[in-house]
Parts: C-alpha cells; structure tokens; sequence
C-alpha cells in the first residue's frame, strides 16, 4: 500500500531541493584501495604481542585503524596503581578510598612453625636439569596470614565517609500511601446540616483568628504582600549601618516603631522604641539610634509602599534584630 | 461531617498569620544591614580670638584623623558643606547637613588666652535632629593641644559608637635603627597616633619588651644592659630605672604587670628550666606559679587579676594555657594548627590576642578566653606581639618585612581584621605596649 500510496502521490509532494554543499571527490575502484593498502601487515597471520587478556583483534574490513578502543582494554598496567595509592598518605584526595577492610589485626590461623626437614640439607645432590614442561620452581614460603588480615587496626569511626554508600541499597520503593477515606454509602436518612456547618465554620475561622468581634480595630484595606512587606525591608537594610556600634549594642536588639505618612515618608517625631533586648539600657539606646537613622535616611523620599493599603502600613513596628551583624 | 469541621480547624490553624487580617500595627523584622564607616562633618572649630585660629584649625584636623583612622567614620570633605558653622551658639541647620549625608555633626570653638587653651565642642545626631549629649569643655596649658584634641575625639566617638575611645592614650615600644645585623635598639614613647616621639633609654644595651603599668606611670621592660636579662622598672615621668629582679646564674623576662600594679608576673630561667613567677614589687616576696620541666614564658593577666594566661610547650609545641592567679593546673585553650605565642587578655575581658605562625605565615588573632572563635585577623611574613587598645577595639602589633632590608614597623587592626594600617614612627620599631587612657 505505501508503495502504491508513493507511486501514486509521490509526484504530488515534490519540493524544491534544500541548500547543501557540495565537495569534490575522487571515486577509486575496490581493486584501486586494495593495491594502495598492501603495506598494511596481514592481520591473522603473524602471533598477537598482546597478553592473553586483551581480546584478539577482529578482522576488520574498514581499512581504517582505529586506535580508539585501546584505553578500553584491560590493560596489565593496573598493577602500578596499587602501590601509588599506598604511597599517597592523605586517603581524602585519593579518587578511591583505601581498601582497608575491617579485619582483625592477628590473622586468625597461626602460623606455621618450619618443619625441621626445612634445615639446609647438607647431602650433595646430583644436579638436575629441568624439564622443558616443567613449572617454574618456587621459593618456599612459610605459612602465612590470609589475604584479609591488614597491619592496621581501622574502627568504625576511623573509616571514611566514602566507604559508606552513597545510597540505601534497599530504599524504598514506593511512598507510602496516604491514608484513604473510607467510602462511606449515602444516608438517605441523614437530613441536610447546611446551616450547622456553616455556623461551625464560621466559629472555628473566628477561634483561630483570635476570636472576637470580626469588626475590630484592625487596621482595614487588603493586606501587604509578601512582595511589598521584603521591599520595605530592603529598603531599611540599606540604611541600618551598624559599623559604628559597639559590641554590646550590636548583641541588642530593638523594637521601633514608626508612623508613615500617606506618602510613606516616616514620622520624625513618632519613631520610638517600644522594647529592647539582650543588652543594657547604653546599648539599647545606642542600637536605637542607628535604627532611627535608618528609617530617616532611607524614609526621606519615602518608602515605596501601595498607596491604596495604606491603613495598612500607617503604622509599623520594625524589630532591628543584629544577629547577623555581629562580629564573628 | 465532623471529619470537615476537623479538617477547617486544622486548615485556620495552620493558615499562615500574615495572610489573615492584619492586627495592630504592620510588623516587620531586619535582619541583615551594613556596616560601612559613618560620615561625619567637623567643621573648622571656631576661633574665639584670631590668635586662636591656628590652634583651632590644627585641633580639627587632629580629630578628624583620630575619628576617619577608626575606620569607623568617614570624613566629609569640607568643599561639600552646604553651610558653614560661624558661631558655636547659632543653632545648626540640619537640612544643611542631612544634603550631604552627614549622619554626625562635630561642631566647636578655641579660645587661647594667656598660654591657656579653652576647648568647648558638640555633637549632633543630624537625621535625628537632636544633640548627642550634652556641649563639653576642656581646659589646659597650649602645649597640649594635641591632647587636648585627643579628648574631643575620644568623646564624640563614645558618645556615637557607646564605647569608650583610645585616642587619648600612649605607646611605649622599642624603636629601632642601623642595619639588620646591628641593630641598636632603644625605648621610646608616643602618642598613639605616632606624634610626639620622646626616647627613654639609649641604644647602649639591648632593650626588649616594655610593658606599660596600669595607671601608665611606669614601664618594666628587659635590657641585657648586666649581659644577661633582666627586669627594670622605669618610671615615664622622671626616666628613673631599676632593676626589678636579679638572682645571680638566672635570667628574667617577660615582665607584665597585674591590674593592681603591685605584683609583677614574669619567666625566669634557672638551670635550663623557664617557669613563671609573681613578684610583690613592694616587698620583693616571689612566687613560683609553675614547676615543669618545659617552658613557660608571656604570662598575661585577665582584667580582673583572677587569671593568667600564658604559653607553653609542655604539650610538645608552644600553646596557649590559662590558669589561675596564683598557679596550679593550667588547661590549654589553643588547639589550631601551627604555633601560638606572646597571648595578651583584652581589658575588656572577653577575648585573648596571641601570635600564630602557621605554614610559614605569622598572624596576629584574637579568640574567646575559653579558646574558642578563634580568628585570625592578619598574616604576612612576621607578625608577633599584639597589644590592646584601652578601649579593647583595637590591636597593635609589630610587622617585619622579610630580606636584608627587612625593617620592622607597627601596625594597628580592628578587632573585625578590618582597618589594617601602619603606624608611623621615625625609625624601625617594635613591641608596642598600649597604655590606657590618661587622666
């Protein structure tokens, strides 16, 4: 059908050719590129210098050598590594933490005392020559401690971070599923509590705001976002220097508070501190004073604030709290 | 229907306060400020008689610098003022001051009348449209001038920062001349700024680590003037000395006094041992306040003469140790890396100054007296024996340059590592002692 769809259609959707480039080449015959790549060494033919770990060579038809794969293989230069990360004495830069693994300091099986036929044999033998087929002879060696005994003791709390995993090999597969309501059948004779939910509502909202008259004296107009209440912070921060102040009134901290006018430039004369802690009365009055300076100076052209909320800020109790600030 | 009651009082009990209705005033908290040096303005101090001009105008300057070296304070050039201040009795225009940002205004007149100098001065919060205290006046002989201004600057910095000042004060150090490898070396005094350099010994003998008295009248210092240490007591008024201490095969040092003035501490060798002594200078009684077999040297006691703190190798490298006054065990309060030394107990109580050299560096710290926040405020190729200022803000010290040429210089920092600055004196100069403010 795709065929027939192509031969049918297909002349329907030609396009005009995309914009490409255009490189000359030379085209050679098989029989060309064989003859200009005869010095190439045979591949089979001659015995592989490589150890018998590395994987042999595939016949490769891609003429090409490739010398990528090379840092893949298992190379028998490994070894090296063990001993320069023996020779490094700071365990932390080390990509891999020492393998020291929490062994007991005594191997557990003893050693072996030499036999007495181990006494250099004082009987000449005859010289031998060995067989071609033979093993290498070996040096006798006494007994010694299996592999896992290690020349330190490491506790628990000596060994590093990086021994840990780095994750719980067993985490959690799924969350844990919230609790699900009981589907509770309708009760056809349960009479609609409308209004007793709403009067509930309403006295729960009323207890947790305070409770009281829901008219109060709270000041009207929508409240300052979150937004409007950080750019007034800022605002003061800029101006709060506390470089002058002693160490004393720089462990105190301040209340003032202040009256805006409609155009959130600050009261002179309203700016008063309503409670100080953490220092005496020197320091609270010292730490007063940089906070007044801060809402004068940077109040002066006053604070950009929403004109329409102004109920809302026409008072403000800024606590100045240096902790911060001090010296470390 | 219960479990959505339950669930409307846990959803406004959770709901966030700020998004409610507000109640009572808009309430917001500062946490972070600046801490950049305050500008302040001091306008020339009026003359009161134009004989009084050149003193008035030395004065300022004088309390200008005293307040911009601080760091504390900035300096608002003159050829910004808005007005001038012509009469010290006409009230300040603080519109004047607020334009160009003079958060503090200095103002004062000079009278000089029959080799008398009359100084009267006020502060003013300008933003706050208020004055800072009350006008103050001060009276003494024309040659005091500098002191005098000293005074002023001292007063204007309590009443801004809350903390006592220390410009009023002197420094006693070793000043030091000729090339490296001979160098002589001789005691002097000065103000803390560096004027008024006077010399209290010759270079005759060599001279090493004056300490100043409590009240500032006398200075124990070592001189190798017997060819071997020992301990003098000079009196700054008259430059009488005497030998404090002498036991014969025995060599004393590292004097310092206690806060009472009466009893001396100070490490004295004998047969290959150092340990630490108390001297009643009244009766010449000593006391053995240590007895190991390491060294024991740069006792220094705490304001209110209850410890003493000191350095020590008993732990196998120089560390810092505190114990009480009258001896006993020591516990060890440095545990950084690297060496500490020569540690001094601030006046205020609250932190010990030390040397520390580390990799090569020296540096001047402070840490608790607990050991505690340690802080390293300088590093450079030798630093060594800080000194305190009376107000407990400020530290001298002494830096050497590295080479042949290496010439050693005093230095002041802030408590913060900030305000790094040289101290200018005639010659090379070291082991500054910081008296405390004079009467």
């Amino acid at each position: 059908m795709a065929l027939i769809a192509v031969a049918v259609f297909g002349g329907a959707f030609r396009s005009e050719p995309l914009p490409f480039e255009v490189h000359e080449v030379s085209v050679i015959s098989a029989q060309d590129y064989a003859a200009l790549s005869t010095p190439r060494p045979p591949a089979r033919e001659e015995p592989d210098p490589e150890p018998a770990s590395v994987p042999a060579p595939e016949p490769e038809p891609d003429p090409e050598p490739e010398p990528a794969p090379e840092p893949v293989l298992p190379e028998p230069v490994v070894e090296p590594a063990e001993p320069e990360a023996e020779q490094d004495p700071a365990p932390v830069v080390a990509p891999e933490p020492p393998a020291i693994r929490p062994v007991e300091r005594v191997a557990p099986e003893p050693v072996q005392t030499p036999s007495e036929e181990a006494q250099p044999d004082v009987v000449e033998q005859p010289e031998v020559v060995l067989d071609q087929g033979a093993d290498e002879p070996r040096e006798q060696q006494q007994a010694t401690a299996p592999e896992a005994a290690v020349d330190r003791i490491v506790t628990e709390a000596e060994q590093t971070d990086a021994l840990a995993p780095l994750q719980s090999p067993r985490p959690p597969r799924v969350r844990p599923e919230r609790p699900r309501p009981v589907a509770t059948p309708p009760e056809p004779e349960t009479p609609a509590p409308a209004p007793d939910t709403s009067e509930a509502v309403n006295a729960a909202l009323t207890e947790a705001l305070g409770g009281g008259d829901p008219v109060s004296d709270a000041p009207s107009g929508p409240p300052l976002t979150s937004g409007e209440k950080d750019g007034l912070r800022v605002a003061v921060s800029r101006c709060w220097n506390v470089g002058s102040l002693s160490s004393d009134a720089l462990n105190t901290t301040v209340v003032v508070a202040v009256s805006l006018t409609q155009d959130g430039k600050p009261i002179a004369d309203s700016i008063r501190m309503t409670s100080s802690s953490g220092g005496n009365d020197g320091s609270a009055r010292d730490a007063f004073g940089a906070a007044r300076r801060a809402i004068i100076r940077c109040g002066s052209s006053g604070f950009d604030l929403p004109a329409e909320k102004y109920g809302q800020w026409r008072e403000i109790e800024m606590t100045f709290n240096p902790e911060r600030m001090r010296i470390k | 229907m219960i479990r959505i009651l339950t669930g409307l009082l846990i959803a406004a009990a959770l709901f966030p306060a700020s998004l409610m209705a507000q109640d009572g005033p808009l309430r917001i908290e500062i946490t972070e400020g600046v801490i950049e040096p305050l500008p302040f303005a001091v306008p020339g101090f009026v003359p009161d008689t134009p004989e009084a001009a050149d003193t008035a105008r030395q004065l300022t300057q004088v309390i200008a610098a005293d307040l911009t070296g601080t760091g504390l304070f900035r300096e608002i050039p003159s050829s910004a003022y808005i007005s001038q201040i012509t009469d010290f009795a006409a009230p300040v225009q603080y519109a004047d001051w607020k334009a160009v940002n003079a958060q503090a205004l200095i103002t004062g007149a000079v009278g000089v009348s029959g080799g008398k100098l009359t100084v009267r001065f006020r502060v003013y919060d300008v933003f706050s449209g208020a004055e800072l205290g009350n006008g103050l006046q001060f009276a003494g002989g024309i040659d005091g001038w500098r002191r005098m201004a000293h005074k002023v600057a001292d007063a204007v910095y309590s009443r801004i920062t809350g903390e006592g000042g220390y410009f009023d004060s002197r420094v006693v150090f070793v000043s030091e001349s000729g090339p490296k490898n001979d160098r002589r070396k001789r005691l002097a005094i000065m103000d803390y700024d560096g004027a008024n350099v006077q010399y209290l010994t010759d270079s005759s003998s060599i001279v090493l680590a004056p300490r100043f008295s409590p009240t500032g009248d006398r200075v124990l210092y070592t001189s190798y003037e017997s060819g071997f240490p020992r301990i003098y007591v000079l009196d700054v008024g008259n430059v009488k000395r005497r030998v404090l201490q002498q036991t014969d095969g025995t060599m004393s040092f590292a004097p310092r006094f206690a806060p009472d003035g009466r009893t001396v501490l100070f490490s004295l060798e004998q047969g290959g041992n150092t340990d630490l002594y108390a001297l009643e200078i009244a009766s010449g009684r000593q006391t053995r306040l240590t007895n190991a077999p390491s060294i024991e040297t740069a006792p220094s006691f705490s304001p209110d003469g209850k410890r003493i703190v000191f350095e020590s190798d008993r732990s196998g490298s120089p560390q810092l140790y505190v114990m009480r006054a009258s001896g006993g065990e020591a516990n060890r309060i440095s545990f950084g890396q690297g060496r500490y030394g020569t540690p001094v107990w601030s006046p205020r109580g609250d932190l010990i100054a030390f040397t520390k050299q580390n990799k090569g560096r020296f540096h001047i710290g402070v840490m608790r007296v607990d050991g505690s926040e340690e802080r390293l405020l300088t590093a450079s190729f030798l630093d060594e024996g800080p000194t305190w200022a009376p107000n407990g803000r400020v530290i001298m010290f002494t830096r050497e340059t590295q080479g042949e040429g290496g010439r050693a210089s005093l230095y002041s920092v802030d408590i913060t590592g900030r305000n790094l600055k040289p101290v200018r004196t005639p010659d090379g100069s070291s082991d500054p002692s910081w008296s405390p403010l004079q009467n």
